[in-house]
């Protein structure tokens, strides 16, 4: 027979790996970076580029796994209550990681516009709608956080199918309207590409940062996983007036 | 040598300072909550 507090030093002991491996990675794309040709315009600027496009990247794909574990919580809450809990401590820990690579997407973009453009920010509907995915997960996020008990996962699953409507504007707005922000490098026509030499640098940044951010995503599943048992447990406390749980807060 | 002479070496310097705080800050942090949540 295999406890659940072996198998969880079991999930510890793989998560540990990963977290090695994913570290050795990043290791590697960053001297990647380092070492990639400068870019003829630009200059050594362009690097930002590396972590940049990663962090946007998966500012993409982290809310789709938001949606899809919202729908699944709507699904499941009245079917299935330990599989809808599950699927609602994901959604939380993805929309959490999207608004961490979100930032940095911003945060990058910005740091990288100052000096190419001048400007720290406009208007354009790539950054526009990029802001407005960042505020719709931020809005999530604060809404988890302060709405009363009890209707707070399906007020937020509901959320979760609204503000992934923007991620497909946000993922088209440069292929739909002149932007100042640059045309897709990947994808975009003709004219789109880069120097061979940089395409180690993206790539090894690109799955780093997607196994740090599967990681971080797997790590606050659980933390949340592991707070749900624990207030599920207070509650059955309180039912069976245990004397040795906290007083309700 | 890190490059901080000019605008632009000075915003990749802090692009990438930016990025390891904000991951491994938040990396940090979940690891912080995991030991303090209990089992």
């Amino acid at each position: 027979m295999v406890s659940e507090r072996q198998t969880s030093a079991g999930r510890g002991g793989w998560g540990l790996v990963w977290l090695g491996l994913t570290l050795a990675v990043l290791v590697m794309g960053f001297v990647k970076a380092m070492t990639a040709p400068t870019e003829a315009t630009m200059g050594n600027l362009q690097r930002i580029f590396y972590y940049h496009l990663p962090h946007a990247i998966l500012s993409f794909v982290f809310p789709y796994l938001n949606l899809a574990a919202s729908l699944l919580y709507l699904w499941w809450r009245g079917r299935n209550r330990e599989l809808a809990l599950a699927a609602d401590a994901f959604a939380l820990a993805s929309a959490e990681v999207t608004v961490l690579y979100a930032s940095i997407g911003l945060t990058t973009g910005m740091l990288w516009a100052r000096p190419a453009w001048g400007i720290w920010w406009t208007w354009d509907a790539r950054l526009t709608t990029f802001l407005l995915l960042w505020l719709l997960y931020v809005s999530y996020l604060l809404l988890r956080q302060f709405s009363a008990a009890g209707q707070t996962a399906v007020i937020s699953a509901v959320l979760a199918i609204f503000a992934a409507v923007d991620i497909p504007i946000c993922y088209m707005s440069i292929r739909w309207w002149r932007t100042q922000h640059p045309a897709p490098v990947f994808g975009g026509g003709a004219d789109s590409g880069i120097d061979p030499g940089m395409v180690p640098a993206v790539l090894w940044n690109v799955v780093g940062w997607a196994m740090w951010g599967t990681f971080v995503l797997g790590l606050r599943y659980a933390i949340e996983r592991r707070r749900q048992r624990q207030s599920a447990e207070d509650a059955l406390g309180y039912l069976g007036g245990d004397p040795s749980l906290p007083e309700a807060r | 040598m890190i490059p901080f002479h000019t605008l632009s070496e000075r915003h990749l310097v802090y692009a990438y300072c930016a990025v390891w705080l904000l991951q491994f800050g938040y990396g940090a942090w979940l690891a912080v909550q995991w030991r303090k949540t209990r089992r």
